[in-house]
């Protein structure tokens, strides 16, 4: 497995918003969280990412065990996290954004910019731009080519298609099944639930902070009561 | 017209020192969201460094002014880690309080160190005054020096910030700390450099400061310390173009009150031009508009 998540636990204060939740990764699958919002999809990304700390159980990627490693550590073992919102650095640049996300690279960020660019043709168009002057679906291709920029081997996506245009929408899956065909094994989170087990290989269903479902994302996508709470019946 | 242009030009000469120090604000600011209200006593600081080095130890005034910078850089890596990193998360407004606490741990650490007699820090700057106009205007060395210093710390931080990868980071830890984490980029050892640029710039300053008022107290640093923050905020706080015009402007503003009105009324009049400004622009002459997220 390339990430395990084995009983996790996070607070706000007093509320308890995960509430022992396990579920993994292998490689090269694309895995989704569907849920209502505040569910606890956002705060598990974070908590894999190291944002947030789990209370209990452990948190295993590429065999070790990342649960207390800090996030800026995260990135150079291979694991890139695109937040919610996209958080683009939106005073740089989109060179200079991308140039961030290969921040704890040594070698060969040049050419890896070359193919988040091919990837994202539009990026590169504007790469002398300043990221706020972006519409909010270029922001969130800079968001996802900055995350690429690293070279993950897990690359985790919170709500990529928020706040988009249905043809924008499109576009990002379309990008995510090709990472996908190219090797990267994704966690996708998504409110969005059609679209994410469209693409997916399994997914689970988060509610109020707990795992009720796991299947095949087929599966689910023709499960009545997933079809009723998530699929607009 | 003489009086005119000579009042301009120590204005510049002046304002050049509070850009300098403005600097070390605003930078903190921009990327620890603090006020660091100890950056005026890390000056005094430097300042003693340098006088005894000049003084005591007889050192070229050059390595003097190289070793404040050294201890002024380490006491603001050390003044970071022990007193502001472990309130990372806590209320802003107990890292002020705290932030005025070193000021006077540092204000009476040097006083029983160094006792509370004036020292007279050494005119080191020496040379004849440029003249122009016929003789008529006089362009003092420490003036040149002023300018030439301000102007090299601002194009040197100005390529520092836009094109090596720690002054990007830099950027990137300003606009948002978490995805900068995210990306990878330590944000403790951002802030700490942070507080060593503006700390190194501090003892620069108030080496620059002394050539022009020479009487060294220990609370030498805290009038151009609270000034200089006047002028971060003039200019729009986390700005460091910002601090460059604040500080210029403070400086011809001080002397042209001195000079036109009142010297007893300068610092009234300093302050009051603040409160127009901030009344007028809350964010300062270049400041940005801040969006509050929700």
């Amino acid at each position: 497995m390339l990430l395990t998540v084995d009983n996790m636990n996070v607070y706000y204060g007093a509320i308890h918003a995960i509430k022992g939740i396990s579920f993994e990764v292998a490689e090269g699958e694309i895995v989704t969280l569907i849920g209502a919002n505040g569910a606890g999809k956002s705060t598990t990304l974070k908590t894999v990412s190291g944002l947030l700390r789990s209370k209990t159980g452990s948190i295993t990627f590429l065999d070790k065990d990342i649960g207390n490693v800090p996030p800026h550590k995260l990135v150079a073992q291979g694991l890139a996290h695109v937040p919610e919102g996209r958080r683009v650095f939106l005073q740089m640049t989109v060179e200079e954004n991308l140039e961030m996300g290969a921040y704890t690279r040594k070698t060969g960020a040049d050419s890896h910019m070359e193919k988040v660019y091919a990837l994202f043709p539009r990026l590169k168009e504007r790469r002398r731009q300043i990221a706020g002057t972006l519409s909010g679906g270029e922001q969130q291709m800079l968001a996802m080519g900055r995350a690429l920029m690293s070279d993950p081997k897990l690359m985790m996506l919170d709500e990529p298609s928020m706040g988009l245009a249905p043809i924008l929408v499109d576009q990002i899956f379309d990008i995510i099944k090709d990472l996908h065909k190219a090797g990267t094994t994704i966690l996708l989170v998504e409110q969005n639930a059609q679209m994410a087990l469209s693409v997916a290989d399994r997914g689970y269903v988060l509610e109020t902070g707990k795992i009720v479902k796991s299947a095949p994302a087929k599966d689910l996508l023709n499960d009545a009561a997933v079809k009723a709470a998530y699929l607009g019946g | 017209m003489v009086i005119f242009l000579t009042r301009l030009i120590n204005g510049i000469s002046l304002g050049s020192v509070y850009a300098i120090i403005a600097l070390g604000y605003t930078m903190v600011y921009g990327i620890a969201k603090m006020l660091n209200f100890a950056h005026g006593d890390v000056i005094m600081v430097g300042a003693y460094v340098c006088f005894f080095a000049i003084s005591t130890y007889h050192l070229n005034p050059v390595v003097g002014v190289l070793l404040a910078m050294v201890v002024c850089t380490l006491l603001g890596m050390v003044i970071e880690r022990l007193a502001y990193k472990p309130l990372r998360q806590a209320p802003s407004l107990a890292v002020l309080i705290t932030a005025i606490g070193v000021s006077y741990f540092l204000q009476n650490g040097a006083q029983l160190l160094w006792g509370s007699n004036n020292k007279m820090f050494p005119a080191f700057l020496k040379g004849d005054a440029l003249q122009l106009m016929d003789g008529q205007l006089r362009v003092s060395v420490t003036t040149v020096v002023n300018v030439v210093v301000c102007v090299v710390v601002m194009l040197a931080l100005t390529w520092f910030t836009g094109q090596t990868k720690m002054g990007k980071a830099m950027r990137a830890c300003s606009e948002d700390k978490g995805a900068a984490q995210l990306m990878g980029i330590n944000v403790d050892t951002t802030i700490s450099m942070t507080f060593a640029i503006g700390s190194a710039l501090a003892a620069v300053a108030g080496v620059l400061y002394m050539s022009s008022y020479p009487i060294l107290v220990p609370t030498t640093g805290s009038m151009p310390g609270i000034k200089a923050f006047t002028a971060a905020v003039f200019g729009g706080i986390g700005s460091i173009p910002g601090a460059l015009l604040g500080g210029l402007l403070l400086g011809v503003i001080e002397i042209f009150a001195g000079g036109y009105i009142s010297t007893q009324l300068q610092n009234a009049i300093v302050f009051a031009v603040l409160i127009v400004v901030l009344l007028v622009r809350p964010t300062g002459l270049l400041g940005k508009q801040i969006r509050e997220k929700v």
